[in-house]
């Protein structure tokens, strides 16, 4: 599931984890714990400036299916990472 | 070695090496780490290319007469290649970055790879001083088993032999993975990956931006030296105290002291000249692209820049070498040294990707195990 630039944009974020600065693997670690707290189909986001953390953590919940990678937004060198807790 | 055409061809590798770097956020943790805790293969892609142009372009440069055998890069082989693997593999997860990682990401402006710098260099005169007066005789000697290192080319087969067959035998793994469609369609995918202006696009394909060092590389090993890392960070160093404190801390010392051992004086050559300039390059690219910022650590990762880059100044001395020297030079160079290395920098990042920062294994993760 992947939405566009503009259905991300609309979104609100239920949870937001601000990882600007940090590198792996704190990026993807700040995801996961936040994603622990949070409750079934809250929105939780990321943003970052290390753009190694937008494949890890779309990976990541592929695989522990704790959430739904809805997509990345791309800002003024900053990346806003959508997932959805399942 | 030390003519002005050295150091400006110096500066210009460090330049292509720091642009290329950060273009493609060349990670060698990520490489390893990411493969075994989310099964991101991407980087560690990156890396086998890396080996194989390397591979390739050592032997062609051997083959053709180019280069010669006694310019390989070879270090003694023991323990210390394993031990130095695993400690610089546990240092550079910790420290958050390899050591070219380390200087690419100054170049972006996290204050935090400053630190780790430093520390790696504190790390390195540390081991200087463990060295002599004990630790040659100590561990050091002890632990290493062979006099010289030994290089797979000094075997007396042709050349292209060993190169030719180990990337044969890369590309046919990869084949039997994702089929020749798959294969072939990766290498396209990795040669038009291009949006809009080069220079200012953020991120290059990390696969493509691994050949382009591997041919640099190639190039550098032919006319100025094999690549290096940690070795010129230690002379840095050398230049460093003994411009505080007198040459005579630098000539008291057997292990610095044969650092500058073909060096006319205690200063900085075209080696130490092109890992500065790779700062430069990452600085250069990011500007480009509009990544560079100043990024400060926060204050709960200090202990980790400096405990971890403490931890790989030292192991890099104990390998020697850190990934770059031995990804690249060692590798493509055959050095049996290196493969050791490696193998042993691959198991301090699976351990302290396991136990210390307890991220999931997912390597081993199969689809059906959820089900």
């Amino acid at each position: 599931m992947s939405l566009t630039d503009q259905e991300l944009k609309d979104l609100k974020a239920d949870r937001t984890v601000d990882a600007i600065g940090e590198v792996c693997p704190h990026t993807l670690n700040m995801a996961l714990d936040e994603l622990k707290k949070a409750e079934p189909g809250e929105i939780v986001v990321e943003v970052t400036d290390h753009s190694i953390a937008t494949k890890t953590i779309p990976a990541a919940v592929k695989m522990n299916k704790q959430a739904d990678f809805l997509g990345t937004l791309k800002e003024s060198g900053n990346y806003s990472i959508f997932l959805k807790k399942r | 070695m030390f003519t002005i055409e050295a150091f400006l061809l110096a500066a210009a590798f460090g330049l292509i090496y720091g642009f290329l770097l950060q273009k493609a956020d060349f990670c060698f943790v990520a490489s390893v780490r990411d493969f075994v805790s989310v099964k991101d293969s991407r980087i560690g892609k990156g890396v086998l290319v890396l080996m194989a142009t390397a591979l390739i372009g050592w032997g062609l440069a051997l083959s053709t007469g180019l280069a010669s055998l006694d310019q390989v890069w070879s270090v003694p082989i023991g323990a210390t290649n394993l031990i130095g693997g695993i400690l610089f593999g546990i240092g550079m997860t910790i420290a958050g970055s390899c050591a070219s990682g380390a200087l690419y990401r100054s170049g972006m402006g996290y204050i935090h790879f400053w630190i780790v710098i430093a520390a790696m260099i504190a790390g390195n005169l540390l081991f200087a001083y463990i060295y002599d007066p004990w630790g040659r005789e100590g561990f050091v000697e002890p632990l290493t088993f062979t006099e010289d290192g030994f290089s797979l080319y000094s075997l007396g087969l042709p050349f292209m032999a060993l190169p030719l067959l180990i990337v044969a035998v890369m590309v046919l793994i990869s084949i039997k993975q994702f089929g020749v469609k798959g294969f072939l369609q990766g290498v396209k995918n990795s040669l038009t990956n291009w949006e809009e202006n080069p220079f200012k696009q953020q991120h290059w394909d990390v696969r493509f931006v691994a050949f382009l060092i591997g041919v640099t590389a190639t190039i550098q090993f032919i006319t100025l030296s094999s690549i290096s890392v940690t070795g010129p960070e230690t002379r840095i160093g050398g230049v460093i105290v003994s411009s505080i404190f007198g040459e005579n801390v630098v000539f008291n010392n057997v292990y610095l002291n044969n650092m500058f051992a073909s060096y006319p004086t205690v200063g900085i050559g075209p080696e130490e000249t092109l890992v500065l300039f790779m700062i430069v390059g990452a600085f250069i690219s990011s500007l480009l692209s509009k990544s560079f910022k100043i990024r400060l650590p926060k204050a709960k990762r200090l202990p980790s820049a400096i405990g971890g880059g403490l931890l790989m100044g030292v192991a890099s001395r104990i390998a020697p070498g850190c990934n770059v020297a031995n990804v690249v030079a060692g590798v493509g160079g055959l050095s049996v040294a290196s493969f050791i290395v490696l193998i042993g920098m691959a198991i301090g990042v699976f351990f302290v990707t396991k136990y210390v920062f307890k991220m999931p294994i997912l390597l081993f993760y199969r689809d059906k195990d959820v089900a």
